[in-house]
């Protein structure tokens, strides 16, 4: 269980043999170079970029967009999960529009949202909260479903208000499963934005990249992609931290949900 | 697990016949999984030695089987119950041909006739544990050790599993050695018990049972002696506990 | 439970009526929002004209390689990593640097290099699934209960049967988990691919018909796209059932 956590010498070598190959190998073509640059260059690439301040906007774009999305889906979807999952007759009513709403991939709301909303930011918000919405409402309505009968029983013999119960135990009791749900929607609210700004953009991390790609600056490319995995781990790493603060009861029950 | 280093076993020095049914009883968390477990050879202990008809146990040695309590995870959930009985003697490396009747007769021999096909997580925990005794069984052990086999069953299933074990004990005349913490199994089902002190776990007694067998649930264990030697067990054990 | 399957029919009938009585009455721009019957006939049309199959198809066939691709690399890879952690522990860092990039991203580099062709697509998709395959298998294998293990050792099995007979079979359950996780990912991947860079496949056919003005046919290749992943999900299940009836079973008792 507890494995000391002593630095990990092998994996950061292999990992290094790994860039040295891929410097090496780089250099000794020509062609791959266009596709794949050493890594030197994408590192003087990436620092020149941020000196320069020209991937601030993009970086801050997506960012905002990124939290806007994201944050909206939580709200909207903890509600809305909630109610299904605390009144049988509203999730009776809604339980086939879910199923048959949740495996079409989310992504092919785009082309509709540029019909409805144009191209622009609320476009790309509106994708990103419909996208990370469903995991969210779902595993919501899984975790107060599963809520003992008698969790709520002991707190009505306590005498407590709806709206304590609500607070103090429905929403607590639920909360390893909505931790799961808000941590699949992390992701998947990345690939939203990413994927929006790449379709239909003229700002922001996935526009850069693409837009990199077709005028053929790859080492600019590699750097944007070097940046989006940055946010991304940062954005994990703060979702990790500020879950252990707030769910110190129920430490290492993480599974992992893949992506 | 912690970094510290607890001696689980002190000295112990005993020795077991064959064919015999040897129980050690003790305190909770004396040391007797750890003791069992070096028997069987999954684990090394520090120092001694441990010898299985005469030869060093260093791994698990060929004529000796383990049958832990907790069944439900020590059955292969994706066999069936004459599968999980089959692997016992595929791994004493029988041929496929002349095994499945003989899986068949093992798992009709603990009563589990019928059962054959089902999957060991669709039957009850008394059933499940008579599953891994006939895998045990099949593996044809010189020694079988049972690590609290019936500790998480009710006391009823309990009583019907320990007259099960004692029929094939005495049908097909293995070693077994035996751990529990309840004192009257011990003395209903041994030929010999040691009595374990608290860690560092050491024998402080050795009491031979010698009810006549077969055994009886009503009539062995109304015996006035069965309350002596329960008591005596008793006192030694709960003057351990609270030294 | 059957009851609550017709309320849930009623209201999704009922949504469906408000829906095609707003864009009859023209309560809502019925060129952005048509009727949901023009949509169906739209659908049925293209269905049977054969063009959405022949979508389908493209967007399946490479969903397909790339699937069976990082299951074939990964699922090994997963396994030798949850047995040996001398292996585990050397790639660890790299894929730890690799896992946090969000697959999307991948498709100019992979654009880049393979240009539109399907092979691009079947990279990023084959990437997208890398991380879940992988570090479920590495779990599954490293989460076995020792309980089984020392059951396995007890028996004097050699090292090779206890991996093909006991690890395998008592991983096999998170490996399917796996492949689970991943199947909405492929698909997410596939259209997205198809979207940013590909003449055919169902995710272009959406975003050019959006792009042409064709709302109707937008909708209809979404309907599709919802039966599609509704459909995998169902073969998805079958398959499970047929290849781990244990575990499958063994699931719907606990339920």
């Amino acid at each position: 269980m507890n494995e000391p956590s002593k630095f990990n010498w092998t994996g950061w070598l292999v990992f290094g043999l790994f860039l040295l190959l891929w410097e090496c190998g780089s250099r000794a073509s020509p062609k791959l170079q266009l596709y794949i640059p050493p890594v030197s260059q994408i590192v003087v690439a990436l620092s020149h970029l941020i000196v320069s301040g020209q991937v601030t906007t993009h970086l801050l774009t997506t960012m905002r967009r990124f939290l806007e999305g994201y944050l909206l889906a939580a709200a909207i979807a903890v509600t809305v999960g909630v109610a299904l999952g605390y009144f049988r007759f509203a999730h009776s009513l809604t339980e086939m529009l879910i199923e048959f709403l949740r495996p079409m991939p989310s992504v092919a709301i785009i082309p509709v949202a540029i019909l409805l909303l144009g191209i622009g930011d609320g476009m790309i918000v509106a994708v990103t909260v419909y996208a990370s919405t469903w995991p969210i409402l779902v595993n919501t309505i899984d975790g107060v479903r599963h809520i003992e009968r008698t969790l709520i029983d002991t707190g009505r013999t306590f005498g407590l208000a709806r709206r304590r119960i609500l607070w103090q135990i429905v929403l607590p009791a639920a909360s390893p499963y909505i931790v799961t749900g808000l941590r699949v929607s992390l992701s998947i609210a990345l690939i939203l934005v990413t994927t929006a700004e790449m379709i239909a953009g003229n700002k922001g991390l996935g526009f850069f990249i693409l837009d990199e790609e077709r005028s053929l600056q790859s080492s600019n490319m590699y750097a944007g992609i070097i940046l989006v995995a940055a946010l991304g781990y940062v954005l994990n790493r703060l979702f990790v931290v500020l879950q252990e603060k707030a769910m110190k009861w129920r430490r290492g029950m993480v599974a992992r949900e893949g992506l | 697990m912690g970094g510290e280093t607890t001696v689980a076993i002190g000295n112990i020095s005993c020795q077991v016949d064959a064919g015999e049914f040897v129980s050690f009883v003790g305190p909770s968390g004396c040391g007797k999984t750890t003791l069992l477990m070096s028997i069987a050879g999954l684990i090394a202990p520090t120092a001694g030695k441990i010898l299985v008809k005469g030869r060093a146990v260093n791994g698990p040695p060929p004529n000796l089987v383990l049958v832990f309590q907790e069944f439900n995870k020590s059955l292969f959930a994706w066999r069936s119950v004459l599968g999980n009985v089959l692997f016992g003697l595929d791994a004493r490396g029988k041929k496929v041909r002349e095994s499945e009747g003989k899986a068949k007769a093992l798992i009709e021999l603990v009563g589990l006739k019928g059962f054959e096909s089902h999957y060991p997580w669709e039957l009850s925990g008394g059933m499940q544990q008579r599953v891994a005794i006939a895998r045990a069984l099949a593996y044809e052990p010189e020694v079988l050790l049972m690590d609290e086999p019936f500790g998480s069953l009710d006391a009823l299933t309990r009583l019907e599993l320990e007259d099960t074990l004692l029929r094939l004990w005495e049908e097909l005349a293995t070693t077994i050695l035996f751990i529990t913490h309840d004192i009257e199994e011990a003395i209903y089902l041994s030929d010999r018990i040691w009595v374990l002190s608290r860690r560092p776990s050491e024998i402080i007694e050795e009491l031979w049972i010698d009810f006549p067998r077969p055994r009886h649930q009503v009539t062995t264990r109304a015996e006035g002696r069965f309350m002596e030697i329960r008591n005596q067990i008793y006192k030694q054990i709960s003057n351990e506990n609270t030294a | 439970m059957r009851e609550s399957k017709l309320n849930g029919m009623f209201f999704l009938l009922a949504l469906l009526l408000v829906w095609e009585l707003a864009a009859r009455a023209e309560w809502v721009n019925p060129l952005i929002v048509p009727a949901v019957s023009k949509i169906v006939g739209t659908f049925s049309e293209l269905l049977w004209s054969g063009q959405i199959p022949l979508q389908i198809l493209a967007s399946l066939k490479r969903a397909a390689v790339g699937y069976a691709l990082a299951a074939a690399v990964f699922i090994p890879l997963g396994i030798f990593m949850g047995l040996f952690d001398n292996i585990r522990r050397a790639l660890e860092v790299t894929v730890e640097m690799l896992r946090p990039i969000p697959p999307p991203v991948v498709i100019p580099a992979a654009m880049l290099f393979f240009g539109l062709e399907d092979e691009m697509k079947i990279f990023v998709i084959f990437f997208s699934c890398a991380w879940p395959i992988l570090l479920n298998t590495l779990d599954g294998v490293k989460n076995i209960d020792r309980v089984l293990l020392h059951t396995a050792s007890t028996f004097g099995l050699p090292q090779r049967k206890i991996i093909w007979q006991v690890i395998l079979p008592a991983s096999s359950p998170q490996i399917m988990t796996g492949l689970r996780v991943s199947l909405p990912i492929v698909l997410i991947l596939v259209v997205i691919s198809e979207m940013v860079g590909s003449t055919d496949g169902i995710g272009y056919f959406i975003l050019d018909a959006q792009r042409r003005f064709r709302v109707a046919q937008m909708y209809a290749g979404m309907l599709a796209l919802a039966i599609l992943g509704y459909v995998l999900n169902q073969l998805f299940n079958l398959a499970h059932r047929s290849l781990l009836p244990w575990h499958w079973g063994m699931t719907k008792r606990m339920e």
